[in-house]
């Protein structure tokens, strides 16, 4: 499987325009055959922009994008035969069938193994008979990962391939992910998400304002897994701030706030326990806090509207 | 359901209820509360829409009343057309055709052209109710309105009451534009309460046809379809005996027209519509009263939970993707030229009478032949706004993102490209070619003369290459500049429109005529069929073609700037 050390998906200094948006601002991507890569950015950050650049959709003003080391533009039909695409807001044909949609794709894409269809089409719980246009958005989501899962592919693009699907149906997409991996696949997995990527990306790349602003596995990123930890103690919890990991303390009214690394949530919570917790909530950081509090200002509105 | 109409019944006797929220109709009780406010929503959701059917009703009397001095100057050119409206064939199109002998302006407008202002009426009317209920219980935007302080009945009420407003205006614009055309006040009255109350009984109908299925194409479908009967059994009942006949008065297209407006001014047909309205609004709230929200009264058909063969490649795709809009655009110019080609006997015989000004739309010399050639680019240029339309459906899949989910799969841009301009070519050529042949059977049926078959086929075979011209000039645009195609191709099928009909009555300059395609092919079967300019309009129609994909295989897909 690891027989080509060339990455699947190269860019390098990447350039997209939109009249006066700078979609793509020098972007660089690079995702090792066999990997799920994880691409984490807020709304409107360049993600989709960059997936259509790499679907040959869209060319662009400056840099070089290789795909499987050919270029996406001029090889797109040839290699689209290696790959499956799954969009965020999937549109179907109102007068077709999910199930004609899913056959379609497939056999568009060259093969349609029917068992490994209805097989998934049985995991995701869809019903192929219905027509599109009484789809809502999670059903239509389905089709086109059914579709995209369907075929044996070598590298699977995914733009923020759950959006309205419910918390069992990420389980199983999970599950078909890691199956896709086993069976050689390359996976680009687009997500605003963190804990999602978290799950399943073994390196991650987190891009923003059209350019890519941290990349590397979990492990290298795992200061920025930053669990924020509200609790309410018995007797007023002191001394947390000596121990290792401790950020941002507040304290007041019974309650403590505090944030604390990822890998120093244990000894903050035994700590806790001396003090009597009534309640506790612990969460992991949002992207944005993400991005707040190492990039040191809140994105661009630009960012968040589109 | 008892128990969550009983509960809110006693909060409806507290005086909490906020003044804009509370009921407003004299139905009463709580399935009605937020009517009032629907009603306003509504009407401010339709200040265009609306406005514009009613403004497009009285235009078309206004046209009617200023046009019919225009082809008849005088009331004895008027009796000569009007075997057109008397004939049975007349009678199947234009209706009962009651003061023919002699016909006056006001008889000649109530008996040739008000039938379709009854049509159109019904037509608004279904569209309005299906938009506001149906549509939106489809889209969950009527879920999100009911969670409001809203009743059961309250949207469907609404939408009843919006359409009895927009039908009362069409009845007051209608009789009052009437009135302008120096038409007697009774007669003209009488075609405005028709319009309103033919509406109206549309109105009813569509709010059952919307308790009936899930689906807003679905319910307005269904009232199409018994909105055709209607427009059928009238046009059998009205062939058969002027005056109409016993079968034209189970129809609710007929009553209307049984007034006589300008002739007996009988009020007592229109208690047929006014009848019909209150018992299909009455059973539409009892169907409603027996179903949840969103849900519909007949079970949605599953369809095909696989993919048959032919689907399985994007020439597939593009042939199913077009094949609605050839059936639906084919049928339509099929029955418009069966319907041409059923008068020609009508033409021949009026011949002598004629105006002058109808006479040069068809050349004088040999009647029947310009007739046939005239039908020809009649059908063309019908054609030639199929192919606009279908061409359009590439841009549409692109702006929705079905393009690209294609395009990620091994379709090369060309390919998807071609698939869809192969599909719409194919699609005009077949409507010409069937189009020719039924003109062609219906003109020598009538005549009973054999040789107008086949100079009918030729004379739309002549255009087709012209016709085709559009299909060149909307790739080009779609290929090279997207945003262009739908002026560029409408003004195209204007232009070919205005040269066809007018340009000929109005001595334009010979340069606007060169704008229209359809003018290059000879005028087949008056002159010979000539191949060079059939030659150049097919090289055109191709260079279009290939310079359209090029410019598609070069510009990006789905770019939004």
């Amino acid at each position: 499987m690891n027989s080509t050390s060339s990455p699947v998906i190269e860019t390098s200094d990447l350039v997209k325009t939109f009249g006066s948006t700078r979609a793509l601002d020098g972007l660089d991507l690079s995702v090792a055959q066999g990997e799920v890569h994880g691409f984490l950015g807020p709304n409107g950050a360049g993600k989709s922009t960059t997936i259509r650049v790499l679907l040959g959709l869209l060319r662009a003003d400056e840099g070089a994008a290789r795909l499987f080391g050919a270029d996406p533009w001029d090889d797109a039909v040839s290699l689209h035969h290696r790959l499956a695409y799954v969009p965020g807001d999937v549109e179907l044909w109102p007068n077709l069938t999910g199930g004609e949609a899913i056959d379609l794709f497939a056999r568009l894409r060259g093969t349609l193994d029917t068992k490994r269809r209805s097989e998934l089409c049985d995991r995701f719980d869809l019903d192929p008979t219905k027509k599109a246009r009484t789809y809502s958005k999670g059903n239509r989501q389905k089709v086109a990962l059914i579709a995209a899962l369907a075929s044996p592919v070598d590298l699977l693009l995914l733009d923020e391939p759950t959006a309205g699907l419910d918390p069992l149906m990420e389980l199983v997409f999970q599950e078909c992910i890691r199956e896709a991996q086993q069976a050689g696949a390359t996976v680009l997995l687009s997500s605003h998400i963190l804990a999602q990527v978290e799950v399943l990306a073994d390196r991650i790349s987190i891009v923003r304002s059209g350019r890519v602003v941290e990349t590397g596995s979990l492990d290298d990123l795992r200061h920025m897994t930053r669990t924020t930890i509200v609790a309410r103690t018995d007797r007023p919890a002191e001394g947390m701030q000596s121990l290792t990991g401790v950020h941002d303390i507040t304290s007041g009214d019974g309650e403590v706030r505090l944030e604390v690394d990822g890998e120093h949530v244990g000894p903050v919570i035994t700590r806790l326990a001396e003090h009597g917790i009534q309640s506790i909530t612990a969460h992991p950081p949002t992207l944005e806090q993400l991005l707040v509090s190492h990039y040191g200002h809140e994105p661009e509105p630009e960012e968040v509207a589109r | 359901m008892t128990t969550t109409r009983s509960a809110p019944q006693s909060t409806r006797s507290t005086p909490r209820h906020r003044g804009r929220g509370a009921p407003s109709t004299s139905g009463g009780g709580t399935a009605f509360a937020g009517t009032g406010t629907l009603v306003r929503f509504m009407l401010r959701r339709d200040r265009i829409k609306l406005p514009a059917w009613v403004c497009g009703l009285g235009l078309f009397v206004v046209y009617i009343g200023a046009a019919l001095p225009q082809i008849a100057p005088t009331e004895d050119d008027l009796a000569a057309a009007s075997p057109m409206l008397s004939q049975p064939i007349g009678r199947m199109f234009s209706g009962p055709a009651y003061g023919m002998t002699p016909p006056t302006y006001e008889s000649f407008f109530a008996g040739g052209y008000t039938l379709y202002l009854y049509l159109l009426a019904a037509l608004m009317n279904i569209l309005l109710i299906t938009r506001h209920t149906r549509l939106e219980e489809q889209s969950g935007r009527a879920e999100l309105v009911r969670a409001n302080v809203t009743g059961r009945h309250s949207r469907l009420t609404a939408a009843l009451v919006v359409a009895g407003i927009t039908n009362l205006a069409a009845t007051v614009v209608v009789a009052g534009l009437a009135l302008t055309n120096d038409f007697s006040p009774t007669g003209s009255l009488l075609v405005g309460a028709g319009v309103g109350l033919t509406g109206m009984a549309f109105a009813g109908v569509s709010a059952i046809t919307a308790q009936l299925s899930e689906y807003s194409r679905s319910a307005s479908g269904l009232a199409g379809i018994v909105l055709g009967v209607a427009f059928g059994v009238r046009a059998l009942g009205d062939m058969a005996e002027q005056g109409g006949s016993t079968l034209s008065w189970f129809s609710p297209l007929a009553w209307p027209g049984q007034t006589a407006p300008y002739v007996l001014d009988r009020w007592w047909p229109l208690l047929l519509p006014v009848a019909l309205a209150v018992v299909t609004i009455a059973v539409a709230f009892a169907l409603q009263d027996r179903r949840d929200l969103g849900a519909g009264l007949l079970a949605a058909r599953p369809g095909r939970a696989e993919a048959t063969p032919s689907l399985g490649t994007v020439w597939g795709l593009a042939a199913r993707l077009q094949r609605g809009p050839v059936l639906a655009w084919g049928f339509g110019i099929l029955v418009l030229g069966v319907v041409d080609g059923l008068f020609t006997q009508v033409m021949l015989d009026s011949a002598g009478e004629m105006p002058e000004a109808l006479r040069q739309v068809f050349g004088a010399e040999q009647l029947a032949d310009g007739y046939m050639s005239f039908l020809a680019v009649f059908g063309g240029y019908l054609t030639a706004a199929f192919i606009v339309y279908a061409v359009q459906s590439l841009k549409s899949e692109e702006d929705s993102g079905r393009a690209e989910a294609v395009l990620a799969t091994p379709t090369a841009r060309v390919t998807w490209g071609l698939s869809h301009v192969v599909a719409t070519g194919v699609g005009a050529v077949l409507i010409m070619l069937v189009t020719g042949l039924a003109v062609g059977a219906a003109a020598s049926g009538v005549t009973g003369t054999g040789s107008i078959f086949g100079d009918a086929f030729l004379a739309h075979l002549n255009v087709l290459p012209a016709v085709l011209v559009t299909l060149g000039v909307c790739t080009l645009a779609y290929g090279c500049a997207p945003r262009l195609l739908a002026p560029v191709g409408w003004a195209l099928v204007a232009v070919m429109f205005f040269v066809g009909n007018f340009a000929a009555l109005l001595d334009v300059p010979d340069w606007i005529f060169r704008l229209s395609p359809l003018d290059y092919p000879a005028q087949v079967p008056v002159e010979d069929i000539a191949w060079r300019p059939l030659l150049w309009l097919a090289l055109v129609a191709l260079a279009g073609v290939v310079l359209g994909l090029v410019g598609l295989r070069r510009r990006q897909i789905s770019a939004r700037s």
